[in-house]
């Protein structure tokens, strides 16, 4: 199968804006990622992984450069249209107002409702049957603020699935779960890229379980960001620094 | 699930009617009975009813604004009244009076309406802004609702300077509209209120779909497809509409922002929100008549403030839910 570039990045430079003035995390960055590839993100707290993913899904502005998803400036997309490219998890706890896991999945199917917001058959289909693969029916009908923080994690997560989107962004989903659910995630997320050919990006501290379930990583150091194959990572002087020894 | 919301509507739906009938015949200083209707005809048609019917208006649309308020905010307390909002109407439909009784433009009615109404929404949009900002500054609930408190003193005390410099007649009118009342609006004035305030209502069904992707924050609304700043830009606009409009006809009413939407939630335990609008609609006029009815009949002969009684229903259920520490 011949691989499609679904992520590609033009000498971009990313950051956020602050009282009118650019601060840069991460400069001059050349990259693509293809439809299938599952890319374990490294680096070390404050380097730049979520700063990456959120100018990924054009949540943070691109500074300087470009960003193209399926050959289409990520700033210059309809927002709706993003929204059925690209589903992100990030770390932010959200809740109250009755809000409850089931509502919060149902919102990954928002992009495809009409402006009432109607849930058709099939809607209810994706919905339920995202749910069931992260194995939170048991507790769909609970709070948000009732959930435990491993339970909210497999919300956020069931809402991405819900999402159906050919790109996944993940910014540490593993950090709350149990050792059981991290590798049943990290299965899951293999499984996702291999069968249905999403991209998917997961920036995680499970330094184990990106070697032993990515395709690719992508390691991310004070000078240097390097997407290297993961047979290759224990010979990388980044990775190696990044894993403190212990590795 | 679907079939008890349904009957929680049907019974809200009996429960605005008996409202309605209460507030037509107890709503007044003078009780009407059903059999002496055809004699009281004028009382009936010029008094009571524009009173009910706004006391209708006034309450659907502060629960309204109120509920776009807290989701904006994402604070299960946020109301105009508790933000200081109704205070910034109330302060510029004051300047708007003073100035507009030395310009002579209050002669002509409708002119002098209608320059009130821009006033008072004027006023409650520049109030949100302010504490739109405020809000990136403060995390605590608790703490935005202080300061709306200290916006509305700040709003009230300039409101009590302007009254010193106003001359008799200004300030007749001042003091009475600003007590909060149903009672000075009269039919002509309803044809103004009342299309302004449908419109609106309308227009807030159409956000119903932004609504429910604000409650997941800015970066989750934004991730499934609705832009936050653009949505929540209108919904301040139209909540500001909502509060300056009913602020221009019947002064601050407190609380009924606020206790509306608390009890939508504590009614339907359902994020659905256009599920929320309508039972905000429902329960805002429900209460508002009733309150009405009782402000009239507690003590006879005597009309109480409406406000005294909005506050006596809603000033505990904040309390409440602060004791609670749980976002309804």
């Amino acid at each position: 199968m011949e691989k499609r570039e679904c992520i590609i990045l033009k000498n971009a430079t990313l950051g956020y804006k602050k009282n009118q003035e650019d601060v840069i995390i991460l400069k001059n960055i050349d990259l693509s990622f293809y439809a299938g590839d599952f890319i374990g993100i490294v680096g070390l707290n404050g380097i730049g992984k979520s700063t990456l993913l959120k100018s990924l899904c054009g949540l943070l502005p691109v500074l300087n450069g470009e960003i193209l998803i399926d050959e289409r400036n990520v700033n210059s997309l309809f927002l709706k249209d993003l929204a059925k490219k690209i589903a992100i998890v990030l770390t932010e706890k959200i809740g109250g107002f009755n809000l409850t896991a089931y509502d919060v999945v149902a919102a990954g199917q928002m992009p495809y409702t009409n402006s009432f917001n109607r849930l058709e058959k099939e809607n209810l289909t994706i919905i339920e049957s995202a749910i069931k693969i992260c194995g939170i029916e048991t507790h769909q009908y609970k709070l948000l603020n009732e959930l435990s923080d491993g339970l909210f994690q497999k919300t956020i997560i069931a809402k991405a699935l819900a999402q159906q989107t050919p790109i996944m962004l993940l910014d540490e989903p593993s950090a709350f779960l149990d050792y059981a659910s991290k590798h049943d995630l990290f299965l899951l997320l293999k499984k996702l890229s291999a069968e249905e050919n999403k991209c998917i990006l997961v920036s995680s501290h499970d330094l184990d379980l990106l070697l032993k379930y990515c395709s690719k990583l992508l390691v991310i150091s004070d000078n240097s960001i390097e997407l290297i194959d993961n047979a290759s990572a224990k010979a990388n002087k980044a990775f190696l620094e990044i894993g403190g020894g212990f590795i | 699930m679907e079939r008890n919301t349904n009957i929680k509507f049907l019974v809200l739906i009996c429960l605005l009617v008996v409202s309605c009938i209460l507030s037509l015949l107890y709503g007044g200083s003078e009780h009407i009975d059903l059999g002496e209707l055809s004699s009281n005809n004028f009382i009936f048609w010029h008094i009571r009813f524009p009173k009910t019917l706004t006391a209708i208006i006034a309450g659907c649309t502060l629960a309204v604004a109120g509920l776009i308020l807290q989701i904006i905010f994402r604070n299960p307390l946020a109301g105009p009244y508790v933000l200081g909002i109704s205070s910034g109407a109330s302060l510029m439909v004051a300047m708007s009076i003073l100035a507009g009784g030395s310009l002579h433009l209050m002669s002509e009615f409708f002119i002098g309406k209608t320059f009130i109404v821009l006033s008072a929404i004027s006023g409650s949009f520049l109030i949100t802004l302010l504490i739109l900002g405020i809000s990136k500054k403060v995390n605590s609930n608790v703490v935005l609702l202080l300061i709306g408190l200290m916006l509305s003193q700040i709003c009230g005390a300039i409101q009590t300077a302007l009254e010193y410099f106003s001359d008799a007649n200004s300030l007749k009118s001042f003091v009475t509209w600003g007590m909060g009342s149903l009672a000075n609006t009269t039919n002509i004035d309803l044809a103004i209120y009342l299309p302004i305030a449908l419109i609106c209502l309308l227009a807030v069904l159409f956000f119903v779909k932004p609504l429910n992707a604000l409650l997941l924050g800015e970066n989750y609304s934004q991730n499934i497809g609705v832009n936050f700043k653009t949505s929540r830009f209108y919904l301040i606009l139209i909540s500001s509409v909502l509060t300056g409009l009913t602020t221009a006809f019947c002064g601050p009413i407190a609380f009924i922002g606020t206790a509306v939407p608390i009890l939508s939630r504590m009614v339907f335990k359902n994020s659905k929100q256009h599920l929320h609008v309508i039972s905000c609609l429902l329960l805002g006029s429900i209460i508002l008549l009733l309150s009405d009815a009782f402000a009239n009949s507690l003590i006879k002969n005597i009309s109480l403030p409406i406000n005294m009684i909005t506050t006596f229903i809603g000033a505990p259920l904040v309390i409440y839910l602060m004791f609670k520490n749980k976002s309804w």
